[in-house]
């Protein structure tokens, strides 16, 4: 918490140095060159420099950058959720492409995920969404998309054994006591096409059961857990027609539950959610407000929220918390720099930002953070640059605070 | 000038979306391809009609002609605003400078302030991977082979050009029932900042320049419009003085550029005027844009009665604060940006709305125009433009609610 100054952190993904994104690619097209003792070696390097950087900048509670998460491309929004395809057993990573999956449509009391080509916002603004050129290009797909085709179960014990290792020993080359290392939560894990489960809810449990490895393994290892689950606010995008707010406040009550079922009895104090409406360049004007759904996410039993705040559709968003109670021994980490301007914020502004939550929340209570992961998202300059803005922020805002 | 006396005006900063028809005329106009000159004054004419009609829906209550008749030939382009002068204005040699980005750098210094060239901005040399991508994020559209000159006496020569833009604007406001339309216009010290082989210094150029464009605001402001004048130079002069300069150094060198304006502002009435300061509408990191505390003095040293700013962005969101302890002077209206070209996401009308009565609490519900932070055309997808315009509108009204219950 922040006792003597506004703790800085990030949401989760940072840019790959070039030479991982290359050997990533050979990854990402055959998972089992995963052993390669380069790639090893490179990620053990880029993993401390990236911890390093973070301290150098003044994040105080850095992560792995998702560098365990490939990314083989410099324009990435994806390695968050796609590292999981790899694994959870029970898949066919064979099945249609994201944008060829049919549309589904819900009815009122029943609610279906519909395709990403289906979503509102994108039907809304085809020609901005279609256009090669027009701003939002998310990176090359995968030619293919998962099909849940067999009982879900986690396979990932290496990999996150890995993962963890790396990190640790980074945080240990930098002298850092805290660190936290991101994974799927099981409501954004689910959203795959499913030929196996009787019930998308029987699937969203699977995939809770079996990413629990996975969470045990991070807080086990003494790391702060963070959950990402965009899922909890952008599926109301991905839900055509726009469903009654109380459909989806239930829809979504599920996938908490789910996560809750997957952190049973992990103590609540080492983890944290992050919950955002999608980190793409669009026009968001579909995204649902923040006061809709803020008690589905403090439903989740953790510590800390991470949420988006920081760009210009949820930046008006810090006055939910004058209405709503933050439990007493929550803490919230809003993001106040943004991967969605490539203008980098002037850290005034961070300041000003970091004020409008603690004047609600309290100073302990409030961590500064970013929107979502920056990684792939903007020019790794950029993304510099706005740690940079944050930090210098969030002291000028500590200067106000503890004068 | 309109106020705001019963809800929160808007207007916008100028630039918007061409029609793909217009932008491909453009290009093969600017190409020197054959065209049919009256098949395409038809089509200005009658995308002008539209675009003050659109602005009308969207609820802007001080429409522009979204700048049709400054030639822009492409979908993306950062420049027309500008480059339109060149065809305007006699003793410019068009054809044989070298290019925008292929001018030598000038080093400044203290008390010895100049420009330098485009490709040594400073935040261009802290970012020159973003920078020096042509395809990269802050690409600003093709690039054009040369550069203009200035040779000979700076002349205005473009009275039939600048008749034909006020004659399709006004018969566009009259088909909208439109009362008030303001139309821009390029100020000295954006105009000239162009190499100079005539004059002997670059203060008698820009007052040339003063003396020629003051032809064309006269008739702006005679045909009954309101006339703003675009003038980011004096912002973002600050980013283009390598190394940076003191404060003190920048104003000194930027008040001249205010008193050329001035003075070719003498006697036209101030209250039919409007200044546009920003800091640049490149979508770039913009690390190294002068505070709007350290020049607001001198962008209100304009003669005029509005005076039109980013607010909307990141990089100068926070200086609402500044209004708090400047005092805008009686009878001045302020137009802050409270939408942007600088993201893809389109504003949330209470985020807008939270803006405006950040600016009205310090000046006053009568004194604020809720506009953009630069023009939206060439800057953001044409779709992504017209939502921002809803979102600026649909922000105003809940504004407007909240200041007149």
């Amino acid at each position: 918490m922040s006792r003597d100054h506004i703790l800085t952190s990030q949401a989760g993904s940072l840019p790959r140095p070039e030479e991982l994104i290359e050997a990533n690619q050979g990854r990402e097209a055959n998972p089992t060159a995963a052993s390669d003792e380069r790639l090893k070696g490179l990620l053990q390097a880029a993993i401390t420099g990236v911890v390093r950087r973070q301290r150098e900048i003044g994040i105080d509670i850095p992560g792995d950058g998702e560098f365990g998460k490939a990314m083989g491309h410099k324009v990435n929004y994806r390695a968050w959720w796609s590292y999981s395809f790899n694994r959870l057993g029970g898949l066919d990573l064979a099945g249609p492409g994201i944008n060829a999956i049919p549309p589904q449509r819900s009815r009122p009391g029943e609610i279906v995920l519909s395709s990403n080509a289906d979503r509102r916002d994108r039907q809304k603004f085809l020609a901005v969404y279609t256009d090669p050129e027009g701003g939002i290009y998310t990176g090359p797909p995968l030619p293919q998309w998962p099909v849940c085709v067999g009982p879900i179960v986690y396979k990932g014990q290496e990999a996150i054994k890995a993962d963890v290792a790396s990190f640790k020993a980074a945080l240990k080359a930098a002298g850092v006591e805290e660190g936290f290392m991101t994974s799927v939560g099981p409501g954004s894990a689910a959203r795959l096409a499913n030929a196996y489960y009787k019930t998308n809810e029987e699937f969203v449990f699977a995939c809770a059961d079996a990413m629990r490895e996975e969470y045990k393994a991070i807080v086990d290892a003494g790391l702060i857990l963070q959950l990402d689950d965009p899922s909890l606010a952008e599926s109301w995008d991905v839900i055509n027609p726009e469903p009654p707010i109380e459909d989806y406040q239930k829809f979504t009550m599920v996938r908490v539950e789910a996560l809750n079922h997957a952190i049973r009895g992990l103590p609540q104090d080492r983890i944290r959610l992050h919950l955002c409406w999608g980190s793409w360049h669009g026009p968001h004007t579909t995204d649902i407000p923040m006061k809709d759904i803020v008690n589905v996410m403090l439903a989740a039993k953790c510590q800390g929220y991470s949420f988006e705040a920081g760009n210009v559709r949820h930046e008006h968003e810090w006055t939910v918390w004058e209405d709503v109670k933050l439990p007493d021994d929550k803490i919230i980490l809003p993001g106040v720099v943004s991967h969605a301007t490539n203008v980098v914020e002037h850290p005034d502004l961070v300041a000003q930002r970091i004020l409008r939550f603690t004047k609600s929340v309290g100073r302990e209570r409030v961590i500064a953070s970013t929107d979502c992961g920056l990684g792939g998202r903007v020019h790794p300059m950029i993304a510099w640059a706005k740690l940079e803005a944050l930090a210098q922020g969030a002291a000028l805002a500590s200067r106000t605070l503890w004068r | 000038m309109r106020m705001s006396h019963d809800h929160i005006l808007t207007s916008q900063a100028g630039s918007l979306p061409r029609p793909d028809d217009l932008i491909e005329a453009n290009r093969a106009r600017e190409a020197g391809e054959t065209t049919d000159e009256p098949h395409f004054q038809q089509q200005l004419r009658a995308a002008v009609t539209g675009v003050v009609r659109r602005q009308k829906e969207c609820g802007i209550d001080i429409p522009g002609d979204g700048e049709f008749g400054k030639s822009m030939g492409s979908k993306v382009n950062y420049g027309a605003w500008w480059n339109y002068c060149f065809n305007r204005l006699g003793g410019l040699d068009l054809a044989s400078g070298p290019g925008l980005y292929a001018q030598p750098p000038k080093r400044s210094r203290p008390g010895d302030l100049m420009l330098t060239s485009m490709a040594d901005r400073r935040d261009r040399n802290r970012f020159p991977e973003i920078y020096g991508d042509p395809e990269g994020p802050a690409s600003t559209g093709p690039r054009k082979a040369h550069w203009p000159i200035c040779v000979g006496p700076v002349v205005y020569k473009g009275r039939d050009a600048i008749q034909t833009d006020i004659a399709n604007f006004k018969a566009a406001l009259a088909a909208n029932g439109v009362q008030e339309g303001f139309m821009t216009s390029i100020a000295p010290a954006s105009a000239v900042r162009i190499a100079n082989r005539y004059y002997k210094s670059d203060e008698e150029f820009l007052f040339a320049c003063a003396e020629a464009m003051r032809e064309e605001y006269k008739a702006i402001v005679d045909a009954g419009l309101i006339l703003q004048l675009d003038d980011p130079a004096i912002a973002e002069n600050w980013d283009m003085i390598n190394p940076e300069p003191s404060v003190d150094d920048y104003k000194k060198f930027s008040i001249v550029r205010v008193e050329a304006l001035n003075h070719a502002l003498r006697g036209l009435p101030e209250d039919r005027i409007r200044f546009h300061l920003c800091w640049g509408s490149w979508h770039g990191p913009h690390t190294t844009d002068i505070p709007m505390r350290d020049i607001v003095d001198v962008m209100l040293a304009v003669k005029c009665q509005g005076y039109s700013f980013e607010a909307g962005n990141v990089r100068h969101e926070h200086e609402w604060v500044v209004w708090e302890d400047v005092k805008l002077p009686d009878g001045k209206v302020i137009l802050p940006g409270v939408v942007s070209h600088a993201t893809n996401v389109v504003e949330h009308p209470e985020l807008v709305a939270q803006r405006i009565l950040r600016f009205t609490k310090s000046v006053g519900r009568e004194r604020v125009i809720a506009a953009t932070d630069c023009g939206l055309g060439g800057r953001v997808h044409p779709s992504i433009a017209w939502a921002k315009l809803d979102a600026l509108a649909e922000g105003a009204a809940l504004a407007s609610r909240q200041l007149w219950g």
